[in-house]
């Protein structure tokens, strides 16, 4: 489960003037031809920098999506609920683990990113900084939230860098569960009792405009976004995944005879594309910039969850091992 | 144009939901360190799929030894997916070759072996990387003098076969793999059907509840 969405670094300069022209044609010629990267491969400073940045984001989503849903296992309506619920948390934690070693092949150690996650300088999807007030906000993040990541995903998994690519893979296969599982959940309560429905209803209409934050402002079109569009490093534009989002998606929210909160919201059928109200985009600022209802319990779980940690991992600590990158 | 409202609109702090949470009193004021450094070593991962295919190298985990990076990898690579072998090996063990590509094969760099008589030999495992973009496959054990003799033995082997681009070689005995009498911990693989989509049918749910519209 992620959030996309990217905040990538704007920075002034691209620095390609201070790359050698030669390496990056044949760097650009390999990217054209549909080849990987691999960690072993000459890159530009640039590519390596934001790619570090974009799959360490998608690892620290991973770990903080996990918190609002695992709140919900030990409340969740039955043994196969709970099961399956205990399931998907496990899959989520594993796939950061899978991401954090994608990063890692890029040089910045697993230490340095678990530490500006809890010092508050690396970022995640902000959706998570939203609470799951009821089974039905947590029925909703199963099947529409990870909706949104695996739309995100499979974009992804069609980019550049070889590391990356393999562990989406990966995670893409498990995700599909979650999915099954998340449209299971409130297709029950949709078919429930009045009450049930209520339920669900009013979490789609709480949980709605940051879903609609999920994918991100539009993103101007800058020398910088064409730089990485053309790297493969992103794969489309942040409109375009929330599109392709509503397109999947609303048509089964509906059936389930659910209203969506935004009467601006209507298939274009001349264009092709979704309209709708402007989502409020200075709330999403404020949120992501640590000023959201949840973003101080999360950072503060994760935490107590090191502090807590610590002793295990220093009578564990073997000099006879060695940290290094890992190979691919 | 009015924007979408968040219904969470300016609330910038709440009190936890999670009971567990609250009880654990915590401070949310500092963002700290976790310093001091405490990585634990690298180690890489191998698995087999299924008893007549070859292992392939699945990813690494950190541990501080061989037998817990065993078990992080049984976790994080077999948990969801048939297994049928597993093995583990520090990074810093693994011999690397060059990197080639197009018609290049690896092979064209390994020197011919200055000599083959040599008394002392242990067991080498060669992994191929035979596609840019996949991951290394396992070939073949050879019995050598060192790892660099074990390459130049089996160069004619691979020469005028298709490119690899490639090679990792690994001692043997740098490896701790599962036994046959480990495959038990596979065994309830297939008994968790509540990780497969296919377990969550509800088509017919819908059709109902839409013929009661």
């Amino acid at each position: 489960m992620y959030g996309g969405g990217n905040t990538f670094e704007h920075i002034k300069s691209n620095g390609l003037e201070n790359e050698d022209p030669e390496k990056l044609a044949q760097f650009e010629a390999r990217i054209e031809r549909g080849e990987k990267i691999e960690p072993n491969d000459w890159m530009p400073q640039l590519y390596r920098k934001q790619l570090i940045r974009m799959i360490e984001q998608h690892a620290h989503s991973e770990i903080i999506g996990a918190l609002p849903e695992g709140t919900w296992i030990t409340r969740a309506p039955g043994f196969k609920r709970k099961l399956a619920l205990m399931a998907k948390v496990q899959d989520e934690v594993g796939h950061a683990q899978l991401l954090y070693s994608a990063a890692e092949t890029l040089g910045k150690s697993r230490e340095q990113m678990i530490d500006d996650l809890i010092n508050g300088k690396s970022k995640y999807s902000n959706i998570f900084n939203y609470p799951a007030f009821t089974w039905a906000d947590s029925c909703f993040i199963s099947w529409l939230v990870d909706a949104g990541a695996i739309v995100n995903q499979l974009a992804n998994a069609r980019g550049s860098y070889g590391p990356y690519c393999r562990a989406l893979d990966r995670i893409c296969a498990e995700e599909s569960f979650h999915l099954k599982y998340g449209h299971h959940c409130v297709i029950h309560m949709a078919t429930g009792t009045e009450k049930q429905r209520e339920m669900m209803q009013a979490a789609i209409n709480r949980w709605w405009p940051p879903m609609m934050h999920f994918f991100g402002p539009s993103d101007k079109i800058s020398v910088h976004s064409e730089i990485l569009m053309r790297w493969k490093v992103k794969m489309g534009s942040n409109d375009d995944m929330r599109n392709q989002f509503l397109d999947m998606y609303v048509p089964k929210i509906w059936e389930l005879g659910f209203t969506i909160p935004d009467e601006n919201l209507r298939k274009n059928e001349v264009t092709g594309r979704w309209e709708y109200t402007e989502p409020d985009w200075e709330e999403f600022k404020r949120v992501i910039n640590g000023d959201g209802p949840c973003n101080k319990e999360r950072l503060a779980v994760r935490r107590t969850a090191e502090e807590r940690g610590r002793w295990v991992r220093e009578a564990l600590l073997a000099p006879k091992t060695e940290y290094v990158a890992p190979l691919a | 144009m009015a924007s979408l409202r968040c219904h969470f609109y300016l609330i910038t702090y709440m009190e936890s939901l999670d009971p567990r949470v609250n009880r654990l009193n915590l401070s949310t004021t500092e963002l700290t360190s976790k310093a001091p450094l405490d990585q634990l070593g690298t180690y890489e991962v191998f698995s087999q799929l299924k008893e007549d295919k070859p292992y392939f190298h699945v990813g690494p985990v950190h541990a501080p030894n061989c037998e817990m990076a065993f078990l992080f990898a049984k976790e994080q690579f077999s948990r969801r997916q048939t297994c049928t072998g597993l093995f583990v090996v520090e990074t810093r063990n693994i011999k690397v070759s060059v990197f080639t590509e197009g018609e290049d094969t690896v092979y064209n760099y390994i020197s011919n072996p200055g000599e083959l008589a040599n008394g002392n030999t242990e067991s080498f495992e060669l992994f191929h990387l035979k596609k840019r973009g996949k991951q290394h496959e396992y070939i073949g054990t050879i019995e050598a003098s060192s790892a660099e003799v074990a390459l130049s033995m089996v160069k004619s082997e691979f020469i005028n076969d298709k490119p690899v681009y490639n090679i990792w070689i690994i001692k043997t005995s740098d490896i701790e793999s599962s036994q046959d009498e480990d495959k038990i911990i596979w065994d309830t693989l297939p008994d968790k059907k509540f990780r497969d989509a296919i377990a969550y049918k509800a088509a017919d749910k819908i059709k109902e509840f839409k013929e009661r519209q």
